[in-house]
């Protein structure tokens, strides 16, 4: 009976065993099963993700209610989503490659360079959006992720927080002008009745908004 | 091979490999758990890393693809790749099933 040499029946073992992860490799990427592969040599491995597995992220980011922006270090835009366009009111294809400061300010062009350029997790500025129509808009730029030199930029529109203080002005003045009318009607009762049930609903309001902002403020600080 | 009975006894060590939350790195977490409940409850740990968060981790198991499952023990080491959605492939691949 033939014999066969332990070391050669371990190392065919070893390539049979090897044959069958290959294989099973090759279904398994064959089947649509991975979405990830790991390149690089050794220890300096990276990931890169195939498109199905950024789907669902990319519908959220843009379908979700702020601007989002990825740019190189020197400005121009890689991707930006719809509400981003929005925003400027320009179509969003025509946004791709153009450079990030063609859409600010020209006072805050200098800031923007700087901040893409030293982005950091979690830093932000805040700039006025030049509209094609010639308005502006403040926005705030919040770095979401800063990755291979290129920073990811959130952009939250600012006129919806400046509002709780434009409320309050507008009603300190009308608190004002019930005042003086308060005044002038010193004779007639009524009136005086009327307007202290106006002077009320305006105090409640002005309270309401106090609390707003202080909710707001809760949430993070207002810069 | 570990059969079903000798796999009884056993501490089931498994470390899955995966892309943040990537779908199919989502999928493969969730058949896991289904098929360790079924056949391996209360016996095992499942250990997840994330290769987006520290890929260097790859290395350690020479992970090509995501996901991949390795079974650290028993022993030997075993790598299974793909979403496990084929519950019968698992269950052969773990060795917790005879191959026909």
């Amino acid at each position: 009976m033939e014999t066969v040499n332990p070391t050669l029946e371990n190392e065919l073992q070893h390539l049979r065993e090897r044959l069958q992860e290959a294989e099973e490799m090759h279904r398994a990427i064959s089947h649509g099963e991975v979405d990830a592969f790991v390149v690089g040599p050794g220890g300096n491995g990276r990931v890169l993700l195939l498109a199905n597995a950024y789907q669902r992220y990319r519908q959220l980011v843009e379908r979700m209610q702020q601007g989002a922006v990825t740019a190189t270090p020197d400005g121009q835009i890689l991707f930006a989503n719809q509400r981003f366009a929005d925003m400027l009111d320009v179509p969003l294809a025509q946004m791709y490659t153009a450079p990030l400061e063609s859409y600010v300010g020209l006072g805050d062009r200098a800031r923007l360079s700087r901040f893409l350029m030293l982005s950091a997790r979690d830093s932000r500025i805040e700039v006025e959006l030049a509209r094609r129509d010639g308005s502006s808009i403040p926005i705030r730029l919040s770095v979401a992720s800063f990755a291979d030199g290129y920073a990811t930029v959130l952009v939250t529109d600012l006129r919806p927080m400046q509002w709780p203080s434009l409320a309050v002005g507008a009603l300190d003045s009308i608190r004002t002008s019930v005042e003086k009318l308060n005044r002038s009607l010193a004779g007639d009762a009524a009136a005086r009745d009327t307007l202290r049930d106006i002077s009320e609903e305006i105090n409640g309001l002005a309270r309401m908004i106090d609390q707003m902002l202080d909710v707001e403020a809760m949430g993070g600080p207002r810069k | 091979m570990i059969s079903a009975n000798s796999a009884s006894a056993e501490k089931w060590n498994l470390r899955l490999y995966t892309a943040g939350q990537s779908p199919k790195s989502l999928a493969a977490l969730a058949n896991l758990k289904r098929v360790c409940d079924e056949h391996l409850a209360g016996r095992y740990t499942i250990e997840v890393v994330d290769l987006l968060k520290n890929p260097r981790l790859a290395k350690d198991d020479q992970i090509v693809a995501i996901p991949t499952l390795v079974r650290k023990l028993p022993e030997p080491l075993r790598r299974l790749v793909g979403d496990l959605s084929d519950t019968e492939r698992t269950l052969v691949g773990l060795q917790l099933r005879p191959r026909s």
